[in-house]
């Protein structure tokens, strides 16, 4: 697969403030790609400085084999869905999708035909059909969404970014969006950049999935080798699934506040050293029971569960007040129950730790 | 993740603040020059002018102070400083004593929206008619045979006209609180709209009367209306020549018809020193008054 | 005293306070319909007419009151008020556009714009005329009076266009920029459309401030006079109510002016919230 979008050390600063700190990147033809970053770590900035809206202080981005750095935002040919939509309020929902095709500089739709089928494809595609004279202001989230989505698409940008793109929505119809934005990429064949900031939206809709931490790119790769080797502490703390622990490499293990920690096989190279274990890899045993040669354990008090239907979240409280944090999954067993104020034994295998150096 | 949005948001908005860019150039370009060409330049020539020789019917560009020394030594001159200082402090407090109670009313006693608007709006309707008409409205007012006097001597308080109601100085100031006034009553009933009706409710809570809410609460956060409103009128009245002309039937000089006189006889460096003294004394007041209060931070 | 008494008194005060602000109109629109010639600017009506509105538009046999000159000074204001209008909204909303990116010097300009409409008309006048004087440019309404029209009418133009652009979501142009439109057509196509209502007060203002505007006038134009000059030059001599007769015309025009004002606002609303398919469709 070739790449369509290559950055090459992008730099953008807001006074003091590094937004985006040497970017390097590289997106593949048709495929979903989803940005993944914490609050402050640039996400907005680096959609922004893609589309054109803003310059960066150097480096190069290369669209689709051609330099791009110095094209205006109209002349780029890339697509971007808004957080708040920003639909035009003084056009209804037709006029909103034919917006593009009618007005854009190059190649203008002038056949009134042509124009009206492409819009109208447009509008089932994207299940608008009904709705193409309303008024911006009286359709639904989802459905500004929807209309936000087919003014680009029907314009056939090269790739779509789309910032937060179901932030406005509630928990219901985002996840109903969700598989509905990845069937509609896969109908158009385009690249679609998606930023996000939660990790289970960024999990399960990128083929791709690019992690952005402190105005850099900390990984790219699919979601399972992100969700299951992330590169960093910081990318393992992000995805918001790992216990971390902070010390230094020991004879033997790792040494942090809850004493040698066991592991297998080499550390990963990072710059602050952390032991990492996943929520879902722990056992719960009673206070004293004995571990295999092969495990790992350590005691904490039992402070609270959350049950979250398919899993159930356990919350321990260790000697030096860390919270640590256990997932057990209902299909593997029943949900059992935990005292308060009563110490267990948390143990996992050595195998399944991973540690940064 | 909104709280993500809103937080990148902000770091995008505050763009860098660097010198004007090529397009920003471009814009204010065309504004920016009207200003210094059609404003700054003729000001500036007023000050060169203020400097030059005048000669009975013309002035020729030889630098002198000779206008300054006449202005400041004549009696006409200083007269026509003092009553201008005069005139519009006199105003100036008028248009406080009158315009304040009615912002009260409606800024504060009102609630109702709607007849809020209207309120404000009525105050407004005026400006729609020509300011020299509502300026000559006054003369059938006031003169001897006008509607107060006929009103006064109808319900037997006077017997005989009162003569001074109309070209005298009360005529102007009567005139001139009538017509600026409103600029008065707009910035205070703005600032007394924006207290918050919980404030004076905990304090009537507190037990404390309406003369101890008004003093500790209602008058200072008012202040930057009457601030901004003084501002406003100041202006105004020191610029004015037409109400004067109009009601005082030349007995009232202010320095705007100084120099509406000076220039009908062609003494024009007199009336560049006229306006001249004029723009420092406005400047002065204008300044001292936003020592207090900062416009661009209250509009 | 409680504070219902309170504000009852500061009721009557109020209502006062409206009869001082519109008593003197009053007493004008009622002898504006003296009887004339022989009727005087003040009471009593000797006979209710309408012989000064006649008058007003040269109706009336001769008589010793010279008709007042406002049937070329009429045209000239309008044109002149027009003019006014046009520049100094597009001076307003180039430069409220160009303060929507943040600048260096933004606060010195700012200020040197807003000057503009603190500067009192006599100061700026008298300094034009001395201008023009210098190098030689004659004086004329539609010239160095129209000059100064704008320099009083652009800053109200430009501080009604910076409220509007403040609440602008400039999303709505990226968006437009992002479909390939280009920055021209944008303005013209989504900008200009969501800021109208802001541009039609901008007009407004501009218009009837110059159209009423005299003490710039003054000096600055040459021999033609303006309608506000015209009136002015009634100061000087006895008043008739041809002078009220015609104030009351002016209101009415200025009504007139509001209400087409009103109703081009009440239009871009609903066209804003138009459901209808629009013509291409």
């Amino acid at each position: 697969m070739s790449a369509v979008l290559q950055l090459s050390n992008v730099v953008k600063t807001y006074g003091d403030l590094r937004a985006l700190d040497g970017i390097e990147l590289s997106l593949p033809e048709d495929s979903y790609v989803s940005l993944l970053g914490p609050s402050g770590s640039g996400k907005t900035t680096l959609l922004r400085v893609i589309a054109g809206f803003e310059q960066p202080e150097s480096g190069a981005i290369r669209f689709s084999g051609k330099d791009v750095s110095n094209t205006p935002p109209h002349e780029r040919n890339i697509g971007f869905v808004f957080q708040n939509f920003a639909l035009f309020p003084h056009l209804s929902v037709y006029d909103n999708i034919a917006f593009g095709l009618v007005n854009r500089a190059v190649d203008p739709v002038t056949d009134m035909k042509l124009l009206d089928r492409k819009v109208r494809d447009m509008i089932s595609l994207v299940g608008l059909a009904g709705l193409e004279g309303r008024a911006t202001t009286q359709i639904s989230g989802g459905q500004k969404q929807r209309v936000a989505l087919a003014r680009t698409l029907v314009t056939e940008p090269q790739m779509v970014l789309l910032d937060e793109p179901l932030g406005a929505l509630d928990a219901n119809l985002r996840a109903r969006m969700r598989s509905e934005l990845r069937m509609i990429r896969e109908r158009c064949g385009v690249t679609f950049l998606h930023v996000t900031g939660s990790e289970t939206e960024a999990l399960a809709m990128g083929d791709t999935v690019l992690v952005l931490d402190r105005a850099r790119i900390a990984q790219q790769g699919d979601s399972d080798t992100i969700y299951n080797r992330p590169c960093s502490p910081a990318v393992a703390r992000f995805l918001n699934c790992y216990n971390l622990f902070s010390g230094k490499m020991a004879d033997g293990g790792f040494a942090t506040a809850q004493g040698l920690l066991g592991f297998q096989g080499h550390p990963q190279r990072a710059a602050d050293p952390a032991y990492a274990i996943r929520y879902d890899r722990v056992d719960i045993r009673p206070a004293g029971a004995a571990a295999t040669a092969d495990e790992v354990q350590i005691e904490g008090t039992f402070i609270a569960s959350e049950y979250t239907g398919s899993a159930v979240n356990a919350f321990f409280s260790l000697d030096d007040g860390k919270v640590f944090e256990v997932e057990a999954h209902l299909s593997h067993r029943a949900p059992e129950n935990y005292e308060p104020h009563r110490r267990y034994a948390l143990a996992w295998k050595r195998e399944d730790a991973l540690v940064f150096a | 993740m909104t709280m993500t949005a809103v937080t990148e948001e902000i770091k995008t908005e505050k763009a860098a603040a660097n010198g004007p860019s090529g397009k920003t150039l471009w814009l204010l370009a065309p504004g920016v020059l009207w200003m210094l060409l059609f404003l700054v330049l003729p000001l500036a020539m007023m000050l060169y002018v203020s400097f030059w020789t005048q000669t009975t019917f013309k002035i020729e560009p030889t630098l002198t102070l000779k206008s300054w020394i006449t202005f400041f030594t004549s009696d006409t001159y200083l007269g026509a400083l003092w009553t201008t200082v005069r005139i519009w402090l006199i105003v100036l407090a008028a248009t406080v004593v009158v315009g304040y109670p009615a912002a009260l009313f409606v800024g504060l006693f009102v609630k109702n929206k709607t007849l809020q608007t209207v309120l404000l709006v009525l105050c407004v309707i005026p400006f729609w008619t020509s300011f020299l008409i509502r300026v000559l409205a006054w003369r059938p007012m006031l003169g001897k045979e006008g509607a107060i006097n006929m009103i006064l001597m109808k319900i037997g308080i006077i017997s005989q006209p009162i003569e001074v109601l109309l070209f005298s100085e009360l005529s102007v100031i009567i005139g001139m609180t009538q017509i600026y006034c409103v600029f008065m009553v707009g910035p205070i009933a703005f600032m007394l709209g924006r207290i918050d009706p919980s404030i004076i409710e905990a304090a009537k809570d507190l037990g404390a009367g309406f003369w101890r809410i008004f003093r500790t609460i209602i008058l200072p956060l008012s202040m930057p209306g009457v601030v901004v409103g003084a501002i406003f009128v100041s202006v105004m009245v020191l610029g004015e020549f037409a109400t004067s002309a109009a009601l005082s039937g030349r007995k009232v000089n202010l320095l705007g018809n100084i120099i509406v006189t000076q220039v009908g006889s062609l003494k024009w460096a007199f009336a560049a020193v006229a306006g001249v003294v004029l723009t420092i004394l406005m400047g002065a007041v204008v300044a001292a008054l936003l020592r207090v209060v900062d416009l661009r931070k209250e509009l | 005293m409680n504070a219902s008494g309170i504000k009852f008194g500061l009721g009557v005060y109020t209502t006062l306070f409206l009869v001082f602000l519109y008593g003197p109109l009053v007493v004008l629109a009622i002898l504006s319909f003296q009887t004339g010639p022989e009727g005087g600017p003040q009471f009593p009506i000797i006979e209710w007419s309408t012989y000064w509105y006649k008058h007003l538009f040269g109706l009336t046999p001769p008589s010793r009151i010279a008709p007042l000159p406002i049937d070329q000074g009429l045209g000239r204001s309008m044109l002149l008020a027009m003019m006014t209008m046009v520049v100094s909204t597009i001076l307003g909303v180039t430069a409220a556009q160009a303060f929507r990116r943040k600048f260096t010097g933004s606060g010195v300009v700012f200020y040197l714009i807003v000057l503009g409409m603190m500067v009192p008309g006599v100061l700026v006048g008298l300094g034009m005329a001395l201008v023009a004087n210098t190098l030689g440019i004659e004086r004329h309404w539609w010239g160095t009076a129209f000059v100064l029209h704008v320099v009083y009418t652009f800053p109200f133009a430009f501080l009604v266009m910076l409220a509007i652009f403040n609440r602008f979501d400039s999303s709505v142009e990226e968006a437009s920029w992002s479909l390939g439109v280009s920055p021209a057509r944008t303005f013209r196509k989504v900008t200009f459309p969501l800021i109208f209502p802001g541009v039609l007060s901008a007009m407004l203002f501009a218009f009837t401030l110059s159209y009423d505007e005299f003490s710039r006038t003054l000096f600055a134009s040459g021999r033609d006079l303006t309608l506000p000059l015209a009136i002015y030059g009634t100061f000087s001599v006895e008043v008739h109510p041809n002078v009220f007769a015609f104030g009351v015309l002016t209101t009415l025009f200025s009504f007139a002016l509001l209400s087409v004002y009103a109703v081009l606002m009440g239009l871009s609303v609903r066209r804003a919230k138009r459901i209808a398919v629009q013509e291409e469709a």
